[in-house]
């Protein structure tokens, strides 16, 4: 029992992190329909980012980690225009946009392992308080890492429903050609979108550097968990975005329960395909295909 | 030199998987995620046979094959059934399955070890153990994938094929399976990657569940993508491109640490310049060139056999009902379609008349009801079951198949085409080639009949309005069916042009078959119809003679109050 | 006659032979010698650690002039530390292109797909990191500069032995290597009554193990023994403490990168490992680590010290080779050097003795971790 209770305590631990992931990536992909695979090697140089500030230029971590978002943001933003607005412009498939994508995923990953080197980059001297409650065990990183989820999703979610541009996001989510025939900068928007998944991402980023550290290959994960999370809860739905990241680490962990662990991966999946057998659309499809 | 001739083998056996992939992501446009587990699932079939029973080349490969196009089948089946698109995810969860199962299961694929020690080919005696020894066959059986991959493209069942690209409903109104088809592609490209798997089992002699990961899959993936999805060429060159890329970049000196990494980085760089430079691929689609049809002589009757035109009942609705959520779009529909006669089935927006369309011929299943035809119930059967029983439609939006042209959009609605199966497009070409050209005459008398004879080769898109009417009627025509329902069939044509028309329909009624229009068009109930029906709120308020109906005040005001 | 047609022969052979073993050497303008590494993907640590140390020696042996005055060069390929395939085409190269004769290798899976081509290439392979006993006599050419894993793993569990405690909780890599040490230490702990209260598997690359170290807690160990390498080794002591577990933990590898990840969770934590101990007792492996601290700005683990000794070996079977002239540069008159005396001088101090099965014998020991940094307790006796 004292197991299942601790799964249960990291599958929500681990489900944020995955849900963090699934709405920077669900926030750019529901608008602007691009499989950004470089969302992994750009969460990565949130972390770097993060780090560097921390160590080489010895600010605190408060500051260190807003110009981790900071810098997200600004990588997301450049990456629209110049790699995928011109394919846009194009109107090239989506498919050609996904290999661009996986083209500049390759070029990030190696670059930072260039500028970085390939052993993994900690912050020195943080330690983590250990917390017990009852039979469970966490770490203030992990707690974070839920609060973090509560508080980015709250934001999120307010900024969407009340603001001007969060509501034009949504527009463009549920029909993108009726977005733009009311007269909304699809462009504006789409570099909004952009703007603010990957200053999402680099929250997990951040919090990831502070438990295990940073690799220059540490976006595959990222991107990939974040891809199937935003698949599980449904494209469009951001709520299902953070379900969907939630069942993931439920599953994970939960799974593994009287499973041997070999099969750790692959429970996730097991499961995946059953959840699309029923609903095919996700737990909460929105908007035009 | 071996490293150029190793190059080159593993350059065969790219292209070999690349131009599998292409079959299924651009050539049935299935986006699909699996492809190097279904090479490793050959590999390793090809391994434990040949290393573990000490079978010859190549008894090995070609079980991998059958077993790897049977795992293809009964992965692809659930996804399809449901339709949509999240067969990426479940080939997705595929791939990853798939490789735990290599990794995990110790007895049949040790383990993590993987296997070694592959026995090498052996052709005419002598073993295949280098990279020059191996080469030629690699190369022979490249081609020979090829040649068949081209010959699947360009077979009836490819005709099908790209009609169901370009509209589903569409071709599974022509009769279609295209639960069958998708499988028939899923099989076809699993089975090629699988000899690109026994292939690389016995040459590299050593098979492990790193090699065959999502890595892989995603290499491939862009193969196809730069070559240009649609052009098997383009997946060789693909192929030729992202093998040589690498290795060529080897050759730029740069500080070691950093070689391998920069390579990769500028590897990068120009997959994006080449796909900028060519978005939609290195190699176009290939389109059919507009041509000229011969006028080959219309090759039997327009109408393949005439039925008495006496006015039996043919198809039965009976007590029909469908909701959409809180809305009943359709209740206790009880409708009667006689042979030989014009039925017009007239309403307001919203009356249900095209829904009572979809319960007839399967796009929906009735909630209450039967549906028969000859007595015989359909209720719940699929669309194409039901146009193979002799009832088809028409869509009020047309839904041609605007990319193929005039003659393909008509072929690929006749039925019982032995070209559809692919045991016959591989192994009675003859066959095929024989109804090929029968078809093609009647396609032709056909389109005579409608006439559109003159615009046989020209791309659909490219019709005028009318024209395009026309194609709709020649395509349902096509199929052969009995019963035929024309949802808005003259919709926004001019009245000579409904003039011309009409002698057409007529013929086809006196040619004892069923016909039911839906028409907004009172000139055209009144010209060309025996009886109308008139449906408002989902329930049938009147049957009568269509002057009799129009002329009745009460309707009137339904119909345009 | 035929007794002196015999005579002639004889005389004749004998010539020939005197006349080979008297030929002048012939030699190339450079000794290439490969390296097979994972250079980038997820491994690429192990491939910029390696390659580290061995650009190290070719420098330092060109400094020093070379073998008689002819250089060496170091020809690095990568091979991702992925599948076959991409180890097959980079030994091709290094094959076709760079023409070496002697490669450093790693990583099993490439290793065992390019053993054939050794064998008919004929190249001399070393072997400085790869630990799956697979490997092991797959190839006449290949030879291993370090400890098989499972050889370690018995001198850990037999660490684990004297700290008294039953039951014991493994968390192995999720692959051959993990499942070959545990196909060892599993039933050695047994068979002294201890218990196995859980064997968890963790991937090789996923930084995700918290399902595996919860079993692990709720099995309730006295030891906790790590079958993982590096990062996972670093990875797991820190979940292992952040789950306030303090149960003692032992292990087979720890590396620079791994102390980084672990931090504090890490002190305290015994391993078996091949006795690398840089000091003052030991002239060459301290010149090493401060050379390479100075070149690098690192301390250097144990496979930067292997790829480093290994260039060394290779070297010192091209001076052997060449001492007896004629067409030496090939691997198997390398092959033949090295057999002809298994003893070489190892940078871990004194020598190492490369046994029939080509797996060099060397001091093998228990490490613990104190302030972050690897510290010698004692020499250690394998249990059997």
């Amino acid at each position: 029992m004292d197991l299942v209770l601790q799964l249960i305590v990291n599958g929500i631990i681990n489900g944020s992190h995955y849900a963090l992931l699934g709405l920077g990536f669900g926030v750019i992909f529901g608008p602007t329909r691009i499989t950004h695979f470089a969302f992994g090697p750009l969460y990565a140089l949130a972390a770097y980012a993060v780090w560097t500030a921390a160590v080489p230029l010895g600010l605190p971590l408060p500051a260190a980690a807003a110009i981790g978002i900071a810098a997200g943001a600004l990588f997301g933003v450049t990456t629209y225009r110049l790699l995928y607005r011109p394919f846009e412009r194009r109107q090239s498939p989506s498919l050609v946009v996904l290999i661009a994508s996986l083209g500049l995923f390759i070029v990030l990953e190696n670059a930072i392992g260039i500028a970085f080197g390939s052993d993994t980059k900690v912050i020195p001297n943080f330690n983590a308080d250990v917390i017990l409650l009852g039979p469970v065990v966490f770490t203030s990183v992990q707690a974070a890492q839920v609060l973090a989820l509560i508080t980015v999703g709250s934001l999120l979610a307010l900024f969407l429903k009340r603001s001007d541009y969060g509501k034009a996001v949504m527009a463009m989510t549920d029909n993108p050609e009726m977005a733009r025939i009311i007269g909304i900068d699809t462009v504006k928007v789409a570099t909004l979108a952009f703007a603010l998944g990957s200053a999402i991402a680099a929250v997990p980023a951040m919090l990831i550097l502070l438990k295990e550290g940073a690799t220059p290959y540490m976006g595959f994960n990222a991107v990939f968990m974040g891809f199937v999370a935003v698949i599980i809860g449904g494209i469009g739905s951001l709520s299902g975005a953070v379900i969907g990241g939630l069942t993931l680490g439920l599953v994970e962990n939960l799974g593994t329960w009287q499973i041997p662990t070999e099969w750790q991966s692959t429970i996730a999946f097991i499961v995946l395909f059953i959840v699309l057998l029923f609903k095919p659309r996700g737990l909460f499809a929105r908007g035009a295909r | 030199m071996d490293y150029l001739l190793h190059i080159l083998v593993m350059v065969s056996l790219y292209a070999i998987l690349a131009v599998s992939f292409n079959l299924l992501i651009g050539f049935a446009g299935l986006f699909a995620l699996s492809q190097a587990a279904f090479f490793g699932v050959g590999a390793y079939t090809t391994a434990i046979l040949a290393t573990k029973l000490g079978l010859a080349f190549p008894v090995p490969l070609l079980a991998g094959v059958f077993l790897t196009a049977a795992l293809g089948m009964i992965v692809a089946l659930p996804a399809l059934r449901i339709g949509g698109d999240h067969l990426v995810i479940i080939t997705l969860a595929l791939q990853i399955i798939v490789i735990a199962v290599m990794v995990n299961w110790r007895s049949v694929t040790g383990g993590t070890d993987g296997i070694a020690g592959i026995p090498k080919i052996h052709l005419g005696g002598a073993p295949l153990d280098t990279p020059a020894r191996f080469l030629p066959l690699a190369l022979a059986v490249a081609m020979l994938s090829l040649a068949i991959a081209w010959r699947l493209a360009a077979s009836p069942f490819a005709r099908a094929v790209r009609a169901m690209r370009e509209n589903e409903a569409a071709v599974q109104a022509v009769g279609k399976n295209i639960v069958a088809i998708k499988l028939a592609v899923f099989a076809f490209s699993a089975g090629l990657a699988a000899v690109a798997g026994g292939l690389y089992a016995q040459y590299i002699s050593y098979v492990s569940a790193e090699t065959f990961t999502l890595d892989l899959t995603i290499y491939i993936l862009a193969m196809v993508i730069l070559g240009g999805t649609g052009n098997l060429w383009g997946s060789v060159l693909g192929a030729v491109i992202l093998t040589a890329l690498p290795e060529l970049l080897k050759f730029v000196a740069l500080p070691p640490d950093i070689a391998d990494k920069s390579r990769q980085v500028l590897y990068g760089l120009a997959l994006i310049a080449i796909l900028l430079l060519r978005p939609q691929g290195l190699l176009g689609e290939i389109r059919a060139p507009r041509r000229r049809i011969a006028r080959a002589p219309a090759a039997g009757a327009a109408l393949e056999s005439d039925l008495p035109a006496d006015g039996r009942v043919t198809v039965e609705g009976k007590g029909l009902m469908r909701r959409f959520g809180g809305i009943v779009a359709v209740s206790g529909l009880d409708i009667e379609l006689r042979r030989g006669r014009i039925i017009g089935l007239i309403g307001p927006n919203g009356a249900g008349k095209t829904t009572a369309f979809n319960l007839l011929t399967g796009f929906l299943r009735p909630d209450q009801g039967t549906v028969s035809l000859n007595g015989v119930d359909l209720t719940g059967t699929k669309p194409h079951r039901i146009v193979r029983s002799g009832m088809a439609r028409s869509f009020q939006d047309l839904k041609l198949f605007p990319r193929m042209t005039v003659l393909d959009n008509v072929m690929v609605a006749l039925p019982r085409q032995k070209g559809d199966n692919l045991f016959y497009v591989f192994f009675a070409p003859w066959i095929v080639a024989r109804e090929e050209r029968a078809n093609r005459g009647r396609a032709l008398a056909i389109l005579d009949f409608v006439g559109l004879g003159e615009r046989a080769g020209d791309t659909a898109e490219n019709l005028s309005y009318a024209e395009e009417k026309l194609l709709v009627i020649a395509r349902l025509v096509a199929t052969e069916a009995q019963v035929l329902l024309f949802d808005e069939p003259l919709s926004g044509l001019a009245p000579n042009t409904l003039e011309a028309i009409f002698p057409i329909i007529r013929r086809l009624a006196a040619a004892g078959r069923t016909i039911c229009i839906i028409e907004h068009n009172l000139d055209v109930i009144r010209g060309l119809c025996d009886t109308a029906v008139f449906l408002d709120e989902g329930r049938k308020l009147a049957e009568d003679a269509p002057e009799r109906l129009i002329a009745d005040p009460a309707l009137a005001a339904r119909y345009f109050g | 006659m035929k007794k002196a047609i015999a005579a002639i022969l004889a005389l004749v052979l004998l010539a020939a032979g005197a006349a080979r073993a008297a030929e002048p050497p012939k030699d190339p303008k450079s000794f290439p010698i490969g390296a097979l590494l994972a250079m980038t993907g997820q491994a690429s640590f192990y491939g910029q650690v390696m390659s580290q140390g061995m650009k190290q020696a070719v420098d330092e042996i060109n400094a020093k002039g070379g073998i008689d005055g002819i250089p060496l060069e170091a020809v690095i390929e990568d091979h991702k530390g992925g599948g076959g395939q991409d180890g097959v085409a980079a030994m091709n190269r290094l094959i076709s292109i760079h023409h070496v004769q002697a490669v450093l290798t790693s990583f099993s899976a490439p290793t065992i797909a390019v053993a054939p081509i050794a064998d008919q290439q004929h190249i001399l392979m070393v072997n400085g990191g790869a630990v799956s006993p697979q490997l092991v006599g797959l190839s006449k050419y290949l030879f291993h500069n370090r400890s098989l894993s499972t050889d370690l793993s018995r001198i850990a569990i037999a660490y684990a032995a004297e700290l008294g405690g039953k039951k014991l909780a493994q968390l192995q890599w999720q692959n051959d290597v993990g499942d070959n040490i545990v196909k060892i230490a599993d039933p050695l702990w047994k068979k002294d009554g201890g218990t196995v209260v859980a064997t968890e598997a963790v991937a090789q690359g996923a930084t995700h193990m918290d399902p595996q170290v919860a079993k692990l807690r709720a099995a309730n160990p006295d030891i906790i023994a790590l079958w993982t390498f590096n990062p996972e080794t670093g990875l797991a002591l820190k979940r292992i403490r952040d789950f306030g577990m303090k149960q003692p933990v032992i292990g087979v590898d720890f590396t620079e990168n791994d102390a980084k990840i672990a931090g504090a969770a890490a002190n305290g934590f015994h391993f078996a490992n091949d006795y690398f101990a840089p000091s003052d007792s030991e002239p060459w492996s301290k010149q090493f680590a401060t050379d390479y601290k100075k070149r690098y700005g690192t301390d250097p683990d144990f496979y930067a010290a292997n790829y480093y000794e290994g260039v060394y070996v290779i070297a010192e079977c091209i001076k052997r080779a060449r001492a007896k002239g004629g067409d030496y540069w090939n691997g198997e008159a390398l092959r033949e050097a090295l057999l002809s005396n298994p003893k070489f001088n190892s940078v871990y101090g004194g020598q190492m003795v490369f046994q029939p099965n080509g797996v060099a014998l060397k001091r093998t020991a228990l490490f613990t971790v104190e302030d972050g940094k690897r510290k010698f307790v004692k020499f250690l006796e394998a249990k059997e």
